[in-house]
């Protein structure tokens, strides 16, 4: 097992970066997360740590050792794709003996490896079959047995469940995060896909354009986005964005003016930023009431969405259309008048210009 | 899916069974032209109308890999008793097999020569050229080469002269180092024709193979050779027969350069087969055995590569 570093990671494609000073440090037997939209550079980040990619400056190290010069081969790490990337010519034995090879275990030592992986992931009934006579899930299990086989210092998977439909993909998380706790291995995955990261992560790293956004815990990402564009990735239904200005002990949506009461070291914050103020709160922080009472303003809904456990329910305050997540049946149509209160724990305010949280995040 | 049709689908159906059945007699007709025309005894080869109805007989294969002569005299009882069953079958014909005249040896005609030399010079061409030609679309497909574009279009650009054109020059650099009528040169040559031919197909081929299969390898432990060797060529095996069964072909018809560059040593079958009509009356009977024996080695390939054929030829039109 493998504690990984990047120190001041830099990767141009021609004249693009898609990584920009990167540093990140992934502790042994950590499973970390990279969430970003495509195109994000979290993919890179992923392939320079397998050596699939050459970084153009800073260090990689596993294991405090330099290896950004070094093959892939000598990294000693895994590597899931997407795609799975299983040899259409090779049974799934040899698949999963094809690692085992390269470093010429011997024969016995190697069946005895793959019975054991085959075990673990239940595709012993599927060994002597090719991997194109398999169903999706049972191919992502025989890639990740491929994978884990030789016990490498770490895994790599670059979103491993993308091809899979949904019913499935829940099943594989689940089974991959068992597989983690089971094994312990250091593990950094890829995805675009939220809920993934919220599932599997100890810590989840935010990319964008090649920066990294935030480090934290699921819950820190959630509650404590340090800026505007963590905040509206993470969470579904994403969070409520409206720019506000400042009047008197209240903070004011646009339009006529309706605006909510924050405490005095909030509001000094907000104050002492020149370039203006963006309000975020997520669905769940904005309160619904059936009748008028403190605090609270009065606004009209406009959409409901009934999903089950609970509803999204679109309300206008002036110009501004916020969603708010009740309990089911809360509001009975559009069109009726409710009030609007906001949590003011969960609020969060950016600046407008740098887009960092001003209450300081995590 | 197998089941209801309906019937304009039959009328389809019928009319493309009936236009593949015309096509088949439009191609096959001069192949059984010939293959019948390599049985015959010489008087019916040329009758008009044809002759379709006949004894087959092997005499124009027996005379096709001997030197004749023509009979001055008819041969004494005696001689044509001692004669074995395929020399008797020449004085039936009104010639004799021209024998060494102190060994009493019978002389080769040479086509054997010939045809072993066109094995030769196609097989070897063939591997060549499919060999240096996956290696080259493999660099190409999956390195960042300077100019890519500009060296592929340079590999095409040498296909687009007629190859004939080059020949004087060709056959005037061959005689300085020494290459006329060897199978080296003639090996040279079409590694050298088919060699663009199989960069361009196997790049096809080698883009289609995803690249992650190499990139999963060299994570678990391989190097790049290994790798390609290992994962990339299994995959690429359909697309190298494919383009060996062209390469093959090519190689094995080729005549302009053939006829210019060699002449005993390193001479091909396509070049001896017409010098026959050329030498006195022409035995249309011996050539057409000629021609048949010619069209086996090919058939033969591309049967034994069917398989992989059919898939490479209709690989990467369709979508996964």
């Amino acid at each position: 097992m493998a504690q990984i570093e990047m120190r001041n990671v830099q990767k141009f494609f021609g004249a693009n970066q898609v990584l920009k000073d990167f540093h990140l440090t992934i502790e042994d037997g950590e499973f970390v997360v990279m969430l970003g939209q495509s195109g994000g550079g979290k993919t890179t980040a992923l392939r320079a740590i397998a050596g699939l990619e050459t970084i153009t400056d800073g260090k990689i190290l596993i294991n405090g050792k330099e290896v950004q010069d070094k093959k892939a081969a000598d990294r000693d790490i895994a590597f899931v794709f997407q795609s799975f990337s299983l040899y259409p010519h090779m049974t799934v034995r040899e698949n999963i003996a094809f690692p085992l090879r390269a470093v010429r275990m011997d024969a016995a030592e190697r069946d005895s490896a793959i019975k054991e992986v085959a075990e673990t992931l239940q595709i012993a009934q599927h060994l002597d079959r090719k991997p194109s006579a398999l169903s999706g899930g049972d191919m992502q299990r025989v890639a990740i047995g491929r994978a884990l086989v030789r016990r490498p210092q770490a895994l790599l998977m670059d979103e491993p469940l993308g091809v899979l439909d949904t019913e499935l993909r829940e099943q594989m998380r689940a089974e991959i995060k068992r597989l983690h706790i089971a094994r312990g291995s250091t593990s950094v995955y890829v995805t675009h896909d939220q809920i993934e990261a919220m599932s599997l992560a100890d810590r989840i790293v935010i990319l964008h354009d090649g920066v990294l956004q935030q480090v934290g815990s699921p819950d820190d990402v959630y509650l404590h986005p340090t800026n505007l564009f963590v905040a509206k990735f993470v969470g579904s239904p994403v969070m409520n964005i409206a720019d506000v200005h400042i009047e008197g002990s209240r903070v004011a949506l646009p339009g006529d003016g309706a605006g909510f009461q924050f405490d005095e070291t909030t509001l000094s914050k907000l104050q002492n930023t020149g370039d203006g103020v963006t309000l975020g709160i997520r669905p769940e922080a904005v309160l619904l009431s059936q009748k008028k009472s403190k605090g609270y303003v009065e606004a009209v809904t406009t959409n409901i969405e009934p999903l089950g456990s609970h509803d999204i329910v679109d309300v206008r305050l002036g110009d501004t259309v916020m969603r708010a997540r009740t309990e089911s049946g809360f509001v009975r149509g559009e069109g009726a008048q409710v009030w609007v209160n906001l949590d003011p724990s969960q609020a969060h305010f950016f600046d407008n210009k740098t887009e960092l949280n001003l209450r300081g995040g995590a | 899916m197998a089941g209801v049709r309906t019937p304009r689908e039959t009328w389809t159906n019928r009319t493309a069974i009936f236009a593949v059945f015309v096509a088949l007699v439009i191609m096959l007709t001069p192949i059984y032209w010939i293959a019948a025309t390599a049985f015959k005894p010489r008087n019916l080869a040329t009758t008009i109308p044809p002759t379709v109805a006949f004894t087959p007989e092997v005499s124009p294969f027996v005379k096709l890999f001997t030197k004749r002569s023509q009979l001055r005299e008819q041969p004494t009882q005696e001689e044509y008793d001692a004669a074995p069953w395929w020399e008797k079958m020449v004085f039936d014909g009104g010639e004799k097999v021209v024998r060494n005249r102190k060994t009493g040896e019978v002389r080769s005609s040479g086509y054997g020569d010939r045809f072993k030399n066109s094995l030769i010079v196609s097989i070897i061409s063939t591997l060549v050229a499919v060999s240096m030609g996956t290696l080259t679309a493999y660099g190409f497909s999956r390195f960042k080469v300077k100019g890519e574009d500009d060296w592929l279009f340079f590999i095409l650009s040498t296909r687009m002269l007629p190859p004939v054109v080059v020949a004087i020059p060709m056959f005037l650099m061959y005689r300085v180092v020494g290459l006329n009528d060897t199978h080296m040169g003639l090996i040279i040559l079409y590694t050298a024709f088919n060699l663009s031919f199989a960069v361009w197909i196997m790049k096809g081929f080698i883009d289609e193979i995803p690249k992650e299969y190499e990139e999963a390898a060299l994570v678990d432990g391989y190097t790049r050779m290994q790798a390609f060797f290992k994962v990339v060529l299994p995959e690429a095996l359909t697309g190298m027969a494919a383009t060996a069964v062209l390469c093959f072909i090519t190689a094995w018809n080729e005549y302009a350069f053939a006829l210019i560059m060699t002449n005993r040593n390193a001479q091909t079958a396509p070049p001896y087969i017409p010098s026959q009509v050329g030498s006195g009356l022409p035995d249309w009977t011996v050539i057409a055995a000629g021609t048949l024996l010619f069209l086996i080695p090919v058939a033969i390939f591309t049967f034994l590569l069917r398989n992989h054929l059919l898939r490479g030829m209709s690989f990467g039109a369709i979508r996964k």
